[in-house]
């Protein structure tokens, strides 16, 4: 796995893409080559001397021939905003590649995403992966309002879409993993399939409960609090499903994953 | 040429840049960003006679300036840990030091025990001061216990030993003398301050544990104090932490009377503050004319 870096680099692009939601592009050639679906970056907050920690974004994409890599973010807190407002030609300082990144099994036909809102920011660079190796893609995307929605038409020039709003805005009514269930039921074989997740804990509980029901493979990507990403604060706790108590009851989200499979670990709130 | 070296009892350390336990983890961490060569001593993550897991999560909060962790002192336990850990450091070019801690007095001794006849360890840390864990600061807290238990070390090595102190104590240097009647080489100060942090939405605390240690630039003025104190109260060398981030703030411990410091919570967004410290330091040096940076030790003119 290639070596983590302290880079130093320029924003080239900073796109207001959904509400609230921003892709933000930087040059890197070290970062936009040898780094894989799941694995993350921490850009630090420029100007604000108050905010310690470096925010931890998934690889969102990268386009090796121009040697740039893109994050998706929302901006919710200070540090995203400060972010979201930053001009291009500004520098910024990443650390990074972080993390473990989603296996493809050899005998792989078809890759069944199921992103919930922000949860989608992983699977661009996992369409890019997918394409390489001729792996069908079914994203099913679930997020509240049609607003949300992200890079839609990126998707859909590889992947089969199956949306869906909270509100009914756009596709389905309902949560995304509604859909899901009559997807699998349907599957002849779930041999040659797997799902990768990624979203909030509830949307994870609901994926992980059908995982097991249907007998399918799954990853996940998590999402934690952390303070270091590289495994030194042991801030970013994850349960095991199934832990040696007394001795070894937590994975480390930034080292052991961010990437789990989906039966090895516990979802917290 | 700076001469960057400091002494700490029996070590000599090539310079006074120390990382602080449980911040750098065993090192390797670090080790494709600092060349770790360059530092002058490096503290592991505390190392206990049992495997601990560590504290249910949420374990950390970010604050302004600042961050709350409550992380419970997980470690594979002595016997893994010199399987594990110990050959990584043993290829490292400064002094190691190994942080243990016991939930007795015979725990600490049982750490050092085992590792006293391991080549390419320089001394240890009597972790008497985890907030995070039952009965954690038991050992900094009360001054008999503490002289107790660093007597019993004491006994087990012929290598340093360094206590380290708790700040949540109404006389850190009532604690500090203890420690240094009962053989401590130096004492570190401070570790973290007990912190707390609510959800508004929930009204739950957002550490799993309630409370937990706060860390990070915020608590320098707070360390600065008590390393003043230990420094004019105690004989031995003080090694100060405590928000940490510049060479402006080491320099601060140092006139204030520390002989070397350590790196925490800085390490965990600028991993490489260790190396661009030392680096400053010596700039300072050079632009001030001090040949020696020892020589600013204790030099706070009052």
């Amino acid at each position: 796995m290639t070596l983590k870096r302290l880079c130093r680099s320029t924003l080239e692009n900073i796109s207001h893409v959904a509400r609230n939601t921003y892709v933000l592009t930087f040059r890197s050639h070290f970062l936009s080559h040898g780094v894989s679906a799941g694995q993350f970056l921490e850009i630090k907050v420029p100007q604000c001397s108050d905010i310690l920690w470096r925010r931890p974004f998934s690889i969102h994409n990268i386009d090796p021939e121009n040697d740039l890599v893109h994050v998706l973010f929302h901006a919710i807190g200070r540090g995203t905003t400060v972010l979201s407002m930053l001009e291009i030609g500004e520098g910024v300082e990443i650390l990074g590649p972080l993390g473990n990144h989603f296996h493809y099994d050899e005998h792989l036909e078809e890759a069944i995403v199921v992103a919930g809102g922000l949860g989608i920011a992983p699977f661009m660079l996992m369409k890019r992966e997918l394409r390489q190796r001729d792996i069908k893609m079914q994203l099913f995307y679930g997020v509240n309002s049609s607003d949300h929605f992200c890079a839609l038409d990126q998707f859909a020039d590889y992947a089969t879409l199956h949306l869906s709003t909270d509100d009914g805005s756009r596709g389905y009514h309902g949560v995304v993993t509604d859909m899901l269930i009559p997807y699998l039921e349907n599957l002849s074989e779930n041999a040659s399939k797997s799902l990768f997740v990624c979203g909030p804990t509830p949307m994870l509980r609901t994926v992980q409960t059908i995982a097991q029901q249907y007998n399918i493979a799954a990853q996940v990507s998590v999402e934690t609090i952390m303070a270091c990403g590289f495994g030194a604060c042991v801030g970013c706790a994850v349960p095991m499903k199934h832990p040696v108590p007394g001795k070894k009851e937590y994975y480390l989200a930034c080292k052991d994953g961010p990437v789990f499979h989906m039966h090895e670990i516990v979802f917290d709130d | 040429m700076i001469d960057l070296t400091v002494q700490i009892g029996s070590l000599t350390l090539k310079n006074p840049v120390m990382t602080a336990s449980g911040t750098f983890g065993y090192a390797e961490e670090f080790s494709d960003l600092v060349d770790l060569n360059e530092i002058g001593a490096i503290v592991t993550k505390t190392v206990t006679p049992k495997p601990r897991p560590g504290n249910p999560p949420r374990r950390i909060v970010e604050l302004p300036c600042g961050m709350l962790n409550s992380i419970g002192l997980p470690n594979v336990g002595i016997d893994d840990f010199i399987v594990e850990k110990i050959p990584f450091l043993q290829s490292i070019d400064t002094h190691i030091i190994i942080n243990v801690a016991g939930t007795d007095e015979q725990g600490f001794a049982e750490c050092v025990s085992r590792l006293e006849d391991m080549p390419g360890i320089s001394g240890y840390e009597l972790n008497f001061s985890c907030p995070n864990v039952k009965h954690g600061t038991t050992f900094s807290t009360d001054p008999f216990i503490a002289e107790r238990v660093t007597k019993s070390v004491r006994r087990s090595t012929k290598r340093p030993v360094f206590a380290k102190l708790t700040p949540n104590v109404t006389s850190i240097s009532e604690i500090g003398i203890a420690c240094e009647n009962g053989g401590a080489d130096a004492v570190s100060a401070i570790n973290t301050l007990i912190g707390m942090s609510v959800n508004t939405k929930t009204r739950k605390p957002k550490l799993a544990t309630i409370t937990g240690g706060y860390s990070g630039p915020a608590i320098k003025p707070v360390a600065l104090a008590k390393v003043f104190e230990l420094a004019c109260k105690l004989s031995i060398p003080v090694i100060a932490i405590g928000g940490i981030a510049t060479a402006q703030d080491a320099l601060e411990f140092m006139i204030a009377g520390a002989t070397a410091f350590q790196v925490g919570t800085t390490n965990f967004y600028e991993p490489d503050a260790t190396l661009t410290i030392k680096k400053d330091l010596e700039f300072y040096c050079q632009e001030n004319n001090i040949p020696r940076l020892a020589d600013l030790i204790g030099s706070i003119q009052l």
